[in-house]
């Protein structure tokens, strides 16, 4: 379903009028969370994310497999797949959306341009809107873009059983990463 | 020294080991040792590509989180930072070449760069699912 999705905004991003090198890309974008809570802070890192970025319209998406957050304790690593977010039952999270008020020709100045991210971020079953700020810079001839939120598990459908609350944050910050190319 | 006091030093030496095999075996436990784990199973990559193209939901039931042993022709030896990327490719598509990706694990990166393309190579890493358009292994070995 999910890559029906994809597919389905991937072509819609290459139907529109626009030439195909004006679609940036990575398939190792970065997604990192942390959560500070009373009893241990908890970190970890998603290196296998994919996107894709329309710099025609600003359209977006971005697709990664949760199973690929990699986190410092084995043990957390499994509650966090097996308990939180059921991997097995929903193996993807995407965040798919627009950057407003983007421009193709801001960028070419080389400066770091604050932008504006409005998406819809699907955590398992969960779909929910956010608008955030981000930065895009030109480097070399790649893209690259930022941008931190807050999420709440409990809006995604994220149980934490009572024993682990004072483990792990009502609210997680998620910061982005991503070094986007028109070849790869 | 007097009975009770044996049994409760006892007590508090055993209370003491029970927490420390606690600490280190559960709430520390090390990371799985993928290079040295045997496989779940053994196919060849363009398979486990073509499943989960044709059936995500099924292949994800089938192969996510399982160590897999795949084979195939390789097509390319990519440095992304510091991860070193075995690539199968089956399909040209939005990403380029599509297929299944293997980031090596530290230990292996060495001899994955050896590697030249068109060589068929054997690679074992976890599979942490797809991602539209490849298959992803992660913490690869070359067995």
């Amino acid at each position: 379903m999910l890559r029906k999705t994809l597919l389905v905004f991937v072509l819609g991003v290459l139907i529109t009028p626009v030439l195909f090198a004006q679609v940036y890309l990575t398939r190792n974008g970065t997604i990192r969370f942390f959560s500070e809570a009373s009893l241990e802070n908890i970190e970890a890192t998603n290196r296998q994310v994919s996107s894709a970025l329309n710099i025609e319209n600003g359209e977006f998406v971005f697709r990664l497999p949760m199973r690929s957050f990699a986190f410092e304790k084995a043990l957390m690593q499994e509650h966090f797949n097996d308990n939180f977010v059921e991997s097995h039952k929903y193996p993807n999270a995407s965040f798919e959306g627009e950057i407003h008020g983007f421009r193709e020709a801001d960028l070419l100045s080389g400066e770091e341009i604050e932008v504006m991210v409005e998406g819809e971020l699907t955590i398992k079953d969960v779909t929910k809107g956010i608008t955030e700020r981000g930065t895009l810079r030109m480097e070399d001839g790649d893209i690259l873009g930022s941008a931190v939120f807050v999420i709440k598990p409990e809006e995604y459908n994220i149980r934490i059983p009572t024993r682990y609350v004072r483990n792990i944050a009502s609210e997680i910050e998620v910061f982005v990463d991503v070094r986007l190319s028109d070849k790869l | 020294m007097k009975t009770w006091k044996i049994v409760l030093l006892a007590v508090v030496v055993l209370g003491i080991i029970a927490a420390l095999l606690v600490y280190f075996l559960v709430y520390n436990k090390p990371h799985p040792d993928y290079a040295t784990m045997d496989p779940d199973m053994e196919l060849p990559a363009e398979q486990l590509y073509r499943d989960f193209v044709n059936d995500e939901q099924r292949a994800h039931e089938r192969y996510n989180g399982k160590v897999l042993q795949v084979q195939g022709q390789l097509a390319e030896v990519e440095q992304v930072d510091d991860m070193v990327i075995l690539s199968f490719v089956f399909e040209e598509g939005m990403f380029g070449g599509e297929g299944v990706r293997c980031t090596m694990l530290e230990s292996y990166k060495e001899e994955a760069l050896s590697l030249a393309a068109g060589t068929h190579v054997t690679v074992k890493g976890f599979c942490t699912g797809f991602t539209g358009s490849d298959v992803i292994l992660e913490h690869s070995s070359i067995p």
